[in-house]
C-alpha cells in the first residue's frame, strides 16, 4: 500500500527568511510559501489558522498581507476549522485566488468541494494553492487545556512552543521551562473523529509538508500536483528555501513511511470495528 | 359572437400561468383573462410562529430570481415591527445588493423579450441561441451583466441566490476594502456593457414599435399603436430601494388597499372554442376544453383605490421621473432606461461604504406585536410589500403582495383590443415573475376558514 499518496518530488527544505524561521514550528514551509505566493501574485490571500482570544486555541482568517500570515506561524495541536472561512474569504474578503492549509481531513474537504461544490457555489475555481500539514491526530482544546495544564504543570498563557516528536509532547514556556510527557498519556485526549483517517501526509495537497523525516529545524516537502510543482519550483527559484536531497538526511523517508503506516494500519482497526457496530444497536458515544 | 382561446401554459417568462381569452371576430381581445396556475406554496402560513431571524431566510425561497428582494422587504418589514434602525453601512450593503439584484433581473427579462424583436432593417427575429453575429454579441453581453451582477450580489449579500448575509439588525459582516474595490471594479466594467446594452434594446424596440406586422406562427399578425395601453393608475413606493412603515412621510397609504379574491375578478367557466395549431410551442389549447379561470387562479387581486395599478418600472419612472409613454413598449424602454440607474447607484454607493463601519445593530428588541408594520422593496418587476407582525421574537402575522400579483389585473385589463396572438408579448412587458405571485390558500369553506386578508 502506498501510505504516502502519489507525489512528483521530496525533499528535506528550510525557508531561507530569518523572520518567518523565528517563530516557525519547523523549516517554516507553509508560511514562506504562501508569502512567495502572495508576493507573487499567485494567491490574493490564504485562510490560516491564527490566534483567537483564548491562548492556544486556533482561529480561521484569512490573511492578506505577509505581516497578517506571519501571525500563522508555528502549530497548534487542536482543531481549527479553516474549511468554514473558505467561502466567505471569495465572498466579504473579495479573493479569486484563494490559498489554504490544512490537515489532511481538511485537504479532503477542500479538494471535496471542489469536486462537488455544494454550498460552496463559484468557490472551487477559486482554490489557488493548497498546502496540507502531516497530521497524526489533534486534540480538543479542552483535552489541550488538559495535557498542558495538568499533566504538564504549565499555565497554556505562558507556553511559547508544543512540539510533538520522538515520542514525546514536549511543553516550552517563554521562560524556558522544558517539560516533556510521554505521548502515550496524551492518547486519551485525542479528538477520536481522527481515529478513522486514513491520510497522514495529505495526499491530496498540492503541496504537504511536515516536521517528520528531517532533521531538527528542517522540513520534508511532498510536491505532489502540477500546480504545486509550478509553485514549489517558482518559490525554489526565487531563493526562498534550502534544500537537502530526502535520501541524505537522517531519519529520512523511512521514517515517514513508517509513521504513516503505523496510523494508517491503526485507524483502518477503528474502520473496521465500526463496520461491525451492529443493526439496532445504539452507538457508544465517542465523547464520552 | 365572440369565441375563446387559451394559451395554456405562456412562455419565456419565470413561473407557470395561462391566458384565457375572449376574442371578436377578427381575432381581437374584448376580455382578457391572466391566471396564475403556479401550485401555492403557503409560505406566508408557513412563517407563522418561526423565529423572526429565520423568516427572511424562508421568504427568500418565495422565488430564486429575485430571492434578494423577498430577503430585503422580508428583514426590513420585521425590522419595521420590532422598532430596529440597522446602520448606515448596513443599508448601503443592502441597497447595492438590491441594485445588482435589479441589474440582473432586467438582463434576463432582455433574454425573454428579445426573442419577439426583430433585427432592424430586417424581417429576422433575434435568436439569441444562434451562433450567428450580431447575435452571439448579444447574448455575451447579456450574460456577461448577469455575471457582473451575481458578483456582486456573491460579494455584497453572500450568496448570489438567497443572500445569508442580511440579517435582522442588519447584516452580518461588512465587506473588506479589497472586496470594496473588486466591486468597484465589476461596476465600472458594466457601466459601459449596461449602455450599449440599453442603448440596443431601446433601438430593437422602437424598430418594432414601427413595425406594422409582426410573424406569429406563420402569419402577419398586424402590431396595434396602442399595444398593451390601459387606463389604470400607477404604483411605486420609491424611485430606487424602498421604504416602510417608520418613514415619516410616506409614498403610499395600506388604508387604500383592498385584495380581493379571483372569483370576483375573473370569468366563470367558459368552452374554448377557438383553436390554433400553428401557435408557437404546441398550438393552443383544444376547441372544446372546459376552462374555469375564477376556479384556477392561484393569484389574488389587489386594488389600490378600488382599481387594478401597475408596478414596475414604468411606474417608478412614471411617478418620479416624469416618463410617460404608455404600452408595452413604453413599459420596455422604461425597463431598459432603469440599468444605467443600477449600475450608477452601486458606484454611488460604494463611495459611501465605510468597511471598517458597524454594520449590524444593539441589542434587537423581541417585538411586542402591536401594530402590523410594513416595508416595501423596488425590484426589478415593481413594489413588493410585506406585512409582518412580531410578537416575542415571534412571526404572528406575515403577508406579502409582490409585483406580479398587483399586474395580474393590470395587465389582463392592458390586453383587450390587441390580436390574441400578441397577449404573450404584452405580458412579457410586465416581466412577470408568476411563482411569488401564487399566495392563496383556498380552504373548504365548510370545513376549514378560507384565507384571511391582514389588510381589508
Amino acid at each position: 500500500m502506498n501510505v504516502l499518496g502519489k507525489y512528483k518530488s521530496v525533499v528535506s527544505a528550510r525557508s531561507t527568511d530569518k523572520e518567518i524561521l523565528k517563530a516557525s514550528q519547523d523549516g517554516g514551509i507553509v508560511t514562506s510559501l504562501f508569502a512567495y505566493a502572495l508576493e507573487q501574485g499567485i494567491i490574493d490571500g490564504a485562510v490560516l489558522a491564527g490566534p483567537s482570544s483564548r491562548p492556544w486555541q486556533p482561529q480561521p482568517f484569512v490573511a492578506t498581507t505577509r505581516a497578517e500570515l506571519l501571525k500563522a506561524r508555528g502549530t497548534k495541536y487542536n482543531i481549527c476549522p479553516q474549511i468554514s472561512m473558505l467561502k466567505e474569504a471569495t465572498r466579504s474578503y473579495g479573493l479569486d485566488k484563494v490559498g489554504i492549509v490544512g490537515v489532511p481531513c481538511q485537504i479532503q474537504a477542500t479538494r471535496k468541494a471542489q469536486l462537488y461544490p455544494i454550498g460552496m457555489r463559484d468557490v472551487p475555481d477559486k482554490i489557488a494553492l493548497v498546502v496540507g500539514i502531516y497530521c497524526m491526530e489533534v486534540f480538543p482544546y479542552k483535552g489541550m487545556q488538559l495535557i498542558v495544564e495538568d499533566h504538564a504543570g504549565q499555565k497554556l498563557q505562558s507556553v511559547k512552543k508544543m512540539e510533538i516528536g520522538k515520542g514525546k509532547f514536549t511543553v516550552i514556556t517563554e521562560r524556558g521551562n522544558v517539560t516533556q510527557l510521554p505521548l502515550k498519556v496524551t492518547h486519551k485526549y485525542e479528538q477520536p473523529g481522527c481515529h478513522v483517517c486514513l491520510d497522514y501526509v495529505a495526499n491530496t495537497a498540492d503541496v504537504s509538508t511536515g516536521s517528520v523525516g528531517s532533521p531538527d529545524g528542517w522540513s520534508t516537502v511532498f510536491v505532489r500536483s502540477r500546480i504545486g510543482e509550478d509553485v514549489w519550483g517558482k518559490a525554489m527559484a526565487a531563493g526562498c528555501f534550502e534544500t537537502k536531497p530526502i535520501d541524505q538526511v537522517k531519519p529520512g523517508l523511512e521514517m515517514v513511511t513508517k509513521l504513516a503506516t503505523e496510523k494508517i494500519t491503526k485507524n483502518q482497526k477503528t474502520v473496521d470495528e465500526r463496520a461491525h457496530f451492529g443493526v439496532g444497536k445504539a452507538l457508544r458515544n465517542p465523547y464520552i | 359572437m365572440g369565441k375563446v382561446v387559451e394559451i395554456s401554459p405562456t412562455t419565456r417568462h419565470e413561473g407557470r400561468s395561462k391566458l384565457v381569452l375572449q376574442v371578436d371576430d377578427e381575432g381581437i381581445i374584448t376580455v382578457g383573462n391572466w391566471i396564475s396556475v403556479t401550485p401555492v406554496r403557503g409560505l406566508e402560513k408557513a412563517v407563522l410562529g418561526k423565529p423572526m431571524e429565520q423568516v427572511p431566510k424562508l421568504l427568500s425561497r418565495v422565488c430564486g430570481i429575485c430571492p434578494v428582494a423577498h430577503a430585503l422587504a422580508a428583514v426590513e418589514a420585521i425590522e419595521t415591527s420590532i422598532g430596529v434602525e440597522i446602520p448606515a453601512d448596513a443599508h448601503t450593503l443592502r441597497v447595492i445588493l438590491h441594485c445588482a439584484n435589479r441589474l440582473n433581473n432586467h438582463a434576463l427579462s432582455n433574454i425573454f423579450t428579445l426573442p419577439d424583436l426583430y433585427i432592424p432593417g430586417t424581417d429576422r427575429k433575434i435568436n439569441l441561441f444562434s451562433p450567428e453575429e450580431p447575435m452571439r454579441s448579444i447574448a455575451r453581453r447579456i450574460q456577461r451583466i448577469r455575471e457582473i451582477a451575481q458578483g456582486i450580489t456573491e460579494i455584497a449579500g453572500g450568496e448570489a441566490i438567497h443572500p445569508t448575509n442580511t440579517r435582522i439588525g442588519g447584516m452580518y459582516y461588512n465587506i473588506t476594502s479589497r472586496a470594496k474595490q473588486k466591486l468597484t471594479d465589476l461596476a465600472k466594467e458594466a457601466v459601459d456593457i449596461v449602455k450599449t446594452q440599453m442603448d440596443f434594446m431601446i433601438a430593437v424596440l422602437r424598430n418594432f414599435q414601427r413595425r406594422d406586422w409582426t410573424e406569429i406562427g406563420g402569419r402577419q399578425i398586424p402590431i396595434p399603436r396602442n399595444l398593451g395601453y390601459h387606463s389604470e393608475g400607477y404604483l411605486a413606493t420609491d424611485s430606487l430601494y424602498g421604504t416602510s412603515s417608520r418613514t415619516s412621510v410616506q409614498s403610499w397609504d395600506p388604508d387604500h388597499l383592498r385584495e380581493i379574491r379571483p372569483w370576483n375578478f375573473y370569468m366563470g367557466e367558459v368552452t374554448i372554442d377557438l383553436e390554433d395549431s400553428t401557435y408557437p410551442i404546441g398550438g393552443t389549447t383544444a376547441a372544446g376544453t372546459v376552462v374555469h379561470p375564477k376556479r384556477e387562479a392561484t393569484n389574488a387581486i389587489p386594488l389600490y383605490n378600488g382599481r387594478p395599478v401597475e408596478v414596475g418600472p414604468r411606474a417608478r419612472m412614471a411617478l418620479y421621473q416624469g416618463f410617460n409613454e404608455k404600452g408595452t413598449i413604453g413599459q420596455q424602454v422604461a425597463r431598459q432606461m432603469e440599468y444605467m440607474t443600477d449600475v450608477h447607484e452601486i458606484l454611488n454607493r460604494l463611495d459611501t461604504l465605510n468597511t471598517s463601519g458597524k454594520v449590524l445593530t444593539d441589542p434587537i428588541p423581541p417585538g411586542d406585536g402591536k401594530t402590523l408594520a410594513w416595508a416595501t422593496t423596488e425590484p426589478a418587476r415593481g413594489t413588493n410589500v410585506h406585512f409582518v407582525r412580531v410578537r416575542e421574537g415571534k412571526v404572528a402575522d406575515y403577508s406579502m403582495i409582490v409585483p406580479t400579483t398587483w399586474n395580474f389585473p393590470v395587465c389582463s385589463k392592458a390586453l383587450s383590443g390587441a390580436p390574441w396572438q400578441l397577449a404573450e408579448v404584452i405580458i412579457r412587458g410586465y416581466d412577470p415573475c408568476v411563482s411569488c405571485a401564487t399566495h392563496m390558500i383556498v380552504l373548504d369553506p365548510d370545513k376549514n376558514v378560507v384565507a384571511q386578508n391582514l389588510i381589508r
